[in-house]
């Protein structure tokens, strides 16, 4: 019967991550003979992307005629009664990222579409081998349904979810992510495929990057960072917006929210056409919000704003070349809880025993006042890709990134005006690639990188720096080889890396001199990994990754006063690398297609960790005495475990169930390691429509939290002991509505709806005051 | 053909090995003009009833950090009253600078505390701000019998002035941060 297929693939995915899917949109046409005028029928099949499982309860909708069809029990669909034409459709289903295609017919056709499935679960159970890459690392993500949903949050918070994922915080506006325990420089984070370049230096420095900007967050828990540069120990965050739709037509989108704990706005504005001269898109985002509140008291000064622009420019040139653009900027002004400045030791231990944290007001504020931080960051990407053939390429990348960092505290004679921090970053970031997919399921990857990193800091301060300046350049090689033999994926490489850093430091003694030093670090990493799968639909998966991290400049020279931590941080010049030895074990599988389950145990040895050791000593400056710290290293083991199960009761009412275990020990002192986050649970209760009234993919959601006490902990270790066990309730409704020209997705969504107090032991802020409380979201998104 | 193709690889490769050559240093950083920074602590206390002050000092030079700081005794004599005064500097700029007058122009944004230990010994304040609340920076102290102890002298910046007790510097609803508290050692005789 089929007298024309046609397989229109879009070839365009040329984002240089190791992970891109690679069937980012593929579908294919097939043709029936007999067909006559506006009697045509488009028929077709959905399908999971990742997991190849037929999607039913999909909603299927051809705009132009406002016709639609809800995909059956194996996911087919049917659209009758059709004129031949070109037509836009959107195939969406709740979970799923909305697939909007843009295609012509002129008979009967049948089309195959492969969806997104938000894949916090799941993500790699491959059953059909050849719509996955296959990997042997341990991959979550969030699309961008979640992000839309989740838009009040930054990137940090957004993940907070997953299950061995967690977040340190200063406050609600200030959070790096923490997986598996580790965060800041042990954490890499890529950000379209170039690794963030920006000051993490300390838990209170958040990652400069939109969320929003992204229409995928994954993490990577395995060993994954082997063909980047950088630092990590472990896990990858992978921050990759959206690829632009292949399709002629101006497209765009808006999101709005508004959020009731801390009065909130934002709002996300996207604009994208596949213009036959270059492909483009443009996404902005603007948000601002003011104190936020907890149970009982507005936390003053814990307002935020931000102003955020990206643009993405694609053109293929001819069948062999290919290059894509990258620019974005990140603008933000984070508060900072007035009662949480102090000046030594005796406040803190004072701010301790009050109920109500200084300088409380009654009233809001949206104002932003000392301590703060503002910080800049621009991203420029260029990458080219040169096919040498079908299996073959080159890819050619080059980033450049600027961050700017100021922070302001609270001073005297109007010094408030003037940052008692301000660092300037300028990285530069060249990579020459090859890959070769050979016959037979072997695939080939070799690379070579150049990074330059030149951090200042600008004398406008009149503070003597943290952080010195210095100039460091790292050289780098990688190999990588992932092969598939049936069943069995196996993955190993290794890579090579030199770096030599150029220090100067400001003496903490008078008179002020300039002292030098110089860093050369020589690395060698590998990983190593295998893939099983078996019964049909279960998966075990086996990684092991041995890895360095060079000790950071503020670990070898900073000397003297932190008062965001009431402590004279010393550095040691001394400091060795830091090298890990992680392996992770899956397994995930499907009972009976109803029961889906995930779990992965982890152990990590880091053998010279570097940390902060309290010392027994107190030292006399003229604001009182302080306790000092010293970066030291010790042998560190990391083991833990997230498990993660979905139960669909019916075809509508789905139960999730996720818990985080982790225990850290110092070998060297044999005493728990220091933040740790807590362990948890995590529920879901979800009931899904496909179709309601005029609505479509109706949800509702009720969500369970509850964070165990950090027991895994001496009382020498912190000021105070950890905060008690605490548990969170949410609820999410979201619904939508599609047009021919627009289409409508609306939410609410309420956090600690109980409006529970607790404190979490990985936010600097509980010495202070209080969590948030209840916060209700609401948020519209249109597209067109 | 091949070798044209590898051409941004290549011109990479070049790129790095020159770079690696020369040696890429940071410039040398500006030593920041360090204004704000206080050294120095004098409280001068001077009898009322004539003869010779005592001065009590407390100095670390370098800052936070650093070399630790000289901290003086005083000794003071029983049944007397001075005058103490309290003067700030900062003497890692050269010549010194003198604080203290920050601290008169924010009158209102900051407030000495003292506390004893010394038996009998008394400390209040003799100056006022623009809103009538005490400032600190002048005190009378007054001694009784002889004994020893310690005074310590803390400096808060944006304290509540109006809460309960502070204007009688009683320290604890202030709040604020502390920007300076020393110690010295007194012996009354």
């Amino acid at each position: 019967m089929l007298v024309a297929r046609q397989i229109l693939r879009s070839v365009l995915i040329l984002r240089s991550g190791r992970f891109t899917v690679f069937c980012f949109l593929s579908f294919f046409l097939s043709s029936v003979s007999y067909s006559q005028d506006c009697n045509s029928t488009i028929a077709g099949f959905i399908k999971d992307e990742s997991s190849g499982e037929s999607i039913p309860y999909a909603n299927v909708f051809l705009k132009e005629l406002q016709k639609g069809a809800i995909s059956d029990s194996l996911g087919f669909f049917r659209l009758e009664s059709v004129c031949p034409g070109k037509y836009h459709i959107s195939i969406s289903h709740v979970g799923c990222e909305t697939k909007e295609l843009f295609l012509g017919f002129t008979k009967d056709t049948t089309i195959e579409v492969w969806l997104d499935h938000n894949s916090q679960l799941l993500n790699d159970v491959s059953i059909i081998g050849q719509r996955k890459k296959s990997t042997t690392q341990d991959r979550q993500s969030l699309n961008s349904d979640l992000i839309t949903q989740n838009s009040n949050r930054n990137l940090a918070t957004m993940l907070e979810n997953m299950t061995g994922v967690s977040t340190i915080n200063n406050g609600s506006g200030i959070s790096k992510p923490v997986v598996h325990g580790l965060y800041g420089n042990r954490l890499t984070i890529l950000n379209n495929g170039v690794a963030q370049s920006g000051q993490q230096w300390g838990v209170d420095h958040s990652p400069e990057i939109d969320p929003l900007v992204a229409n995928r967050i994954t993490v990577v828990k395995g060993v994954g960072a082997l063909e980047y540069q950088g630092n990590s120990l472990g896990s990858v965050i992978l921050v990759e917006p959206k690829k632009i739709r292949s399709e002629p037509h101006l497209h765009g989108g808006t999101r709005y929210f508004f959020e009731s704990n801390g009065l909130g706005n934002g709002i996300n504005l996207e604009l994208q056409q596949h213009h036959k001269i270059i492909a483009w898109r443009v996404v902005g985002t603007l948000k601002k919000s003011g104190d936020n509140n907890t149970p009982d008291y507005y936390l003053r000064n814990t307002g935020n704003e931000e102003a955020n622009v990206a643009l993405q420019l694609e053109k293929l040139w001819n069948k062999k070349w290919f290059s894509d653009l990258y620019l974005s900027s990140f603008n933000a002004e984070l508060g900072v809880l007035r009662g949480s400045h102090i000046g030594n030791l005796t406040d803190l231990e004072e701010a301790f025993t009050r109920d109500v944290p200084f300088y409380t007001e009654d009233e809001f504020s949206y104002s932003i006042d000392a301590p703060y931080q503002k910080v800049n960051h621009h991203l420029l990407k260029f990458h080219t890709r040169y096919n040498l053939s079908k299996s073959h390429w080159i890819d050619f990348t080059y980033s450049g990134q600027y961050n700017l960092r100021k922070e302001f505290d609270v001073r005297r004679s109007g010094r408030s005006d003037a940052p008692a921090l301000s660092l300037e970053q300028f990285t530069n970031f060249l990579e020459g690639k090859y890959t070769n997919h050979l016959a037979n399921d072997l695939e080939l990857k070799t690379g070579i990188q150049y990074n330059r990193v030149d951090n200042a800091n600008l004398p406008e301060t009149g503070v003597i720096p943290l952080i010195p300046d210095y100039i460091s350049n790292e050289y780098g090689v990688f190999g990588l080889v992932t092969k598939r033999i049936k069943k069995v994926s196996i993955e190993f490489g290794g890579r090579y890396d030199y770096e030599q850093r150029n220090v100067a430091t400001i003496s903490n003694r008078v008179p002020r001199t300039i002292v030098r030093h110089q860093n050369d670090y020589h690395n060698i990493s590998g990983v190593l990994g295998f893939s099983y799968d078996f019964l049909k639909s279960w998966n075990l998966s086996y990684n092991i990754g041995y890895a360095a991290r060079n000790p950071e400049v503020n670990e070898l020279y900073s000397k003297g006063l932190h008062q965001g931590v009431s402590g004279i941080e010393e550095g040691d010049p001394n400091l060795a690398q830091e090298n890990s030895l992680k392996n992770t074990l899956s397994l995930k599988g499907k009972v009976k297609g109803r029961l889906f389950f995930e779990s992965l145990v982890y152990y990590q040895e880091i053998n010279n960790y570097i940390f902060l050791n309290p010392q027994d000593e107190f030292r006399l400056t003229i604001r009182g005495a302080f306790p000092v710290f010293k970066y030291e290293q010790t042998d560190a083991r990391l083991v833990g475990f997230d498990m993660a199960a979905t139960y669909k009761v019916t075809e509508a009412i789905e139960v999730i169930g996720k818990y985080s275990y982790l225990h850290g020990y110092d070998k060297g002192n044999m005493i728990p390691l220091v933040y740790m986050p807590a362990n948890n649970l995590y529920g879901e209760l979800n009931y899904r429509l496909p179709k309601w009234g005029k609505f479509r993919n109706v949800e509702f959601q009720l969500n369970y939290k509850y964070v165990f006490e950090q027991k895994n902990l001496l009382p020498s270790q912190d000021f105070v002991p950890a905060p008690k066990a605490y548990d969170l309730v949410g609820a999410k409704i979201s619904i939508e509505r599609q047009w021919s020209k627009l289409g409508l997705k609306l939410f609410i969504r309420g956090e600690n709806l109980l409006n529970n107090r607790y404190r979490d032991y990985l936010n600097r802020q509980r010495y202070f005051a209080d969590d948030l409380g209840f916060n209700v979201i609401v948020g519209i998104n249109m597209s067109f | 053909m091949k070798i044209i193709n590898l051409s941004p690889l290549v011109a990479m490769l070049i790129l790095m090995s020159v770079s690696s050559c020369k040696k890429d240093e940071p410039k040398d950083p500006v030593i920041p003009n360090e204004e704000e920074v206080i050294t120095t602590l004098h409280y001068t206390l001077t009898p009322n009833n004539g003869g010779a002050p005592v001065k009590l000092t407390f100095q670390d030079l370098d800052g936070d950090g650093g070399n630790p700081p000289t901290i003086s005794k005083g000794v003071l004599d029983a049944n007397t009253t001075y005058l103490g005064s309290l003067e700030l500097l900062n003497e890692i700029e050269s010549p010194a600078k003198s604080l203290t007058k920050e601290i008169e122009e924010e009158a209102d944004e900051h407030q000495f505390f003292f506390n004893t230990t010394v038996k009998d010994l008394s400390i209040s304040y003799a100056d006022k701000d623009a809103n009538s609340k005490p400032i600190g920076l002048v005190t009378s102290l007054s001694t009784k019998g002889r004994a020893t102890g310690k005074i310590t002298i803390i400096l808060k910046h944006e304290p509540n002035k109006n809460a309960s007790g502070v204007s009688d510097g009683i320290i604890d609803n202030a709040g604020g941060e502390t920007d300076i508290e020393v110690s010295f050692d007194i012996e009354v005789r």
